[in-house]
C-alpha cells in the first residue's frame, strides 16, 4: 500500500485500522503524522457542545470542498470526462480536505476563545490547527507554479494579504479575547485563507 | 509595379492566415431536455461564460473553440446537465479557450467555474454559483434565489437581486452591488473595495467585510436599517443623521465607529460594516444618483 492508497481507505476505515494500513503508517512517517492530526482533530471535536458549533459558512465550506473533491458528488456511470481530481493532483488533493478540517479546527478554536477553561484544556489539540503553517503556503504555491503559472503572481501577492489579515485579526482577538467581533474577523481572515486553498486546487485549472 | 506586387502578396498572405485562425475556430451547440429545477454545470479552464433564460426546459449549450487543442465534454445525468472544456496537450491560454453562451430554464440552479474569462448569469431564479480565481463577474436580474459568488482578484458586480441569499468573498477585486437585498446579503473580502448602492431592503442582514479595503454605503432616502461600522484602523464617516442606539456591543470611539438607525426603527434590516484598516463611509443617495 502507498500513500495515496493510504489516504484514499481512511475514509472507508478510521484511522488505520486495516492490516495493510497499520505496515504503511509504521513505515510512513508522513501518513502517521497526517493520521495523527486527524485523529486529535475528531477528539477535540468530540469534547466540544452545541453551542460551540461553528457558523453556517464554516460547514458550507466544508460541503464545497467536498464536493469539489467528488466525495458527495452523484455517481457517474460513464467513463469520467474529465481527468479526475485524484489523477490529477495526487496526494496534493489533501489540501483541499486538510484546508477544511483545518477551518473547522480554528473555527472551533475561535469560539473557544471566549472560554479560558476549555481552553487550557484543549491548549495543545488547537494550537497546531491555529497555527497557519498547517497549510503549507510553499506546497500551494508550488503546485499552482505547475498547474496554472501564469496566475502566480496573483496567488502570491493575495497569500500575502490574506497572512497579513490573519496577523492583523489574531493581534485584535489577542488585545481583546472577548470581543465577539474580532473572533469572527480572525474566522473570515482563515475562511479567505482557505478560499485561496480551494481556488488552487479548482477542478477548473488546467 | 514591384510595389504593387509585393502588396498583393501581403494581401494574399493575410488571406491565408486569417483563413487559418477561422478553421482553427470552431462553433458546437449542444441541446437537452430538462424537467423543472434542473442543475448545470460548466467547467471552463479559459474563456468567459454567459448564462440567460431559455423559452422552455431546454439547455442549449452553444460553445466557441478556440482551436483543436479543446473539446467540449458533456454529459446529462437525469436532471443535470455537466459541460466541461477539456484541454488536451499543448493546450495553452490562448489556444485552450472556450467562450459558452448557454441557455437555461429560468427556474435551473447553475455552477459557473472559469479561471480566467468573464462570468455572466442573468434573469434566472434558480441558485446561482459562479467561482474563479481571476474571473470577472456579473450578475443581475436574479430573484428569490442564492448567489454565490467567489474569486480571488476579479471585479464582481452584483445588479438588481430581489430577495437573494447573497454570499461574496473575494480577496482582492473590487464587489459592487447594486440593487441588492434579501435575507441576507454578506460579501467578506481581503483587500478589496466593497460598494453598496441600495435601500438594505425590508428585513435582511447586510454584512459587508474587508480587511483593507474601502467600504461605501450609498442609502436612498426612506432607507430603515440598524447599522453599524466599524474600523479598527480605519476612519469612518457617517453623512447620515442617525437615532442613537441606547446600547451598544462596542465602544464607539470617535471616527472609528458608529451606530445607529435610520429611517423606521419598526422596519428595519440589519447592517453591519466592517473593516481593519479601510475606511467606512455611509453616504446618502443623490438625486442624480
Amino acid at each position: 500500500m502507498n500513500c495515496v492508497e493510504l489516504q484514499e481507505s481512511l475514509a472507508e476505515v478510521e484511522n488505520g485500522s486495516r492490516a495493510e494500513q497499520r505496515a504503511h503508517l509504521r513505515a510512513c512517517p508522513a501518513c502517521s503524522a497526517l493520521v495523527t492530526e486527524l485523529n486529535q482533530i475528531v477528539a477535540a471535536a468530540s469534547q466540544l457542545q452545541g453551542a460551540d458549533e461553528p457558523s453556517p459558512r464554516v460547514w458550507n465550506s466544508i460541503e464545497i470542498a467536498l464536493r469539489q473533491e467528488g466525495l458527495i458528488r452523484p455517481q457517474r456511470a460513464a467513463r469520467p470526462f474529465v481527468p479526475s481530481f485524484i489523477t490529477r493532483w495526487g496526494a496534493a488533493r489533501w489540501l483541499v480536505p486538510a484546508a477544511a478540517m483545518l477551518l473547522l479546527a480554528v473555527g472551533l478554536y475561535v469560539r473557544q476563545e471566549s472560554l479560558p477553561n476549555r481552553l487550557a484544556k484543549q491548549a495543545a489539540v488547537v494550537a497546531s490547527a491555529a497555527n497557519p503553517s498547517g497549510l503549507n503556503d510553499d506546497d500551494l504555491l508550488q503546485e499552482v507554479a505547475v498547474n496554472a503559472p501564469a496566475m502566480m503572481p496573483q496567488y502570491q501577492e493575495n497569500l500575502r494579504r490574506v497572512n497579513e489579515s490573519i496577523r492583523d485579526a489574531q493581534g485584535v482577538v489577542d488585545e481583546s479575547p472577548n470581543d465577539e467581533e474580532a473572533r469572527r474577523s480572525l474566522m473570515d481572515a482563515y475562511q479567505q485563507k482557505s478560499m485561496l486553498f480551494e481556488m488552487a486546487m479548482d477542478r477548473s485549472l488546467p | 509595379m514591384a510595389v504593387n506586387k509585393r502588396a498583393a502578396k501581403l494581401v494574399a498572405i493575410g488571406v491565408i492566415v486569417a483563413g487559418t485562425l477561422v478553421v482553427a475556430e470552431s462553433r458546437k451547440e449542444y441541446h437537452f431536455a430538462v424537467g423543472p429545477r434542473a442543475g448545470v454545470s460548466v467547467m471552463n479552464p479559459y474563456g468567459s461564460i454567459s448564462v440567460r433564460p431559455s423559452l422552455n426546459n431546454t439547455v442549449v449549450v452553444n460553445a466557441i473553440l478556440h482551436s483543436d487543442r479543446v473539446e467540449v465534454d458533456n454529459n446529462q445525468n437525469g436532471n443535470r446537465v455537466d459541460i466541461q472544456s477539456h484541454l488536451l496537450a499543448g493546450a495553452d491560454a490562448d489556444s485552450g479557450r472556450v467562450d459558452y453562451e448557454v441557455l437555461v430554464p429560468a427556474d435551473a440552479s447553475v455552477t459557473l467555474h472559469s479561471s480566467t474569462g468573464s462570468l455572466r448569469a442573468e434573469k434566472l431564479h434558480g441558485d446561482v454559483s459562479l467561482e474563479g480565481p481571476g474571473a470577472e463577474v456579473n450578475v443581475r436580474d436574479i430573484s428569490d434565489a442564492h448567489v454565490h459568488v467567489k474569486t480571488m482578484n476579479g471585479a464582481v458586480n452584483l445588479d438588481n437581486i430581489q430577495n437573494g441569499h447573497v454570499e461574496v468573498d473575494s480577496l482582492s477585486g473590487e464587489v459592487t452591488l447594486t440593487g441588492v437585498n434579501g435575507p441576507l446579503v454578506q460579501v467578506v473580502s481581503t483587500s478589496g473595495r466593497i460598494n453598496y448602492i441600495g435601500d438594505f431592503g425590508n428585513s435582511g442582514e447586510y454584512r459587508l467585510t474587508s480587511h483593507s479595503g474601502d467600504i461605501e454605503a450609498t442609502i436612498p432616502e426612506g432607507t430603515s436599517a440598524d447599522v453599524s461600522a466599524r474600523s479598527v484602523r480605519g476612519e469612518v464617516h457617517d453623512d447620515i443623521p442617525l437615532q442613537p442606539k441606547t446600547h451598544n456591543i462596542f465602544p464607539l470611539d470617535k471616527g472609528r465607529a458608529f451606530a445607529g438607525t435610520v429611517g423606521r426603527v419598526a422596519v428595519s434590516s440589519t447592517v453591519v460594516l466592517r473593516s481593519f484598516s479601510g475606511k467606512i463611509h455611509l453616504r446618502k443617495r443623490s438625486e442624480k444618483q
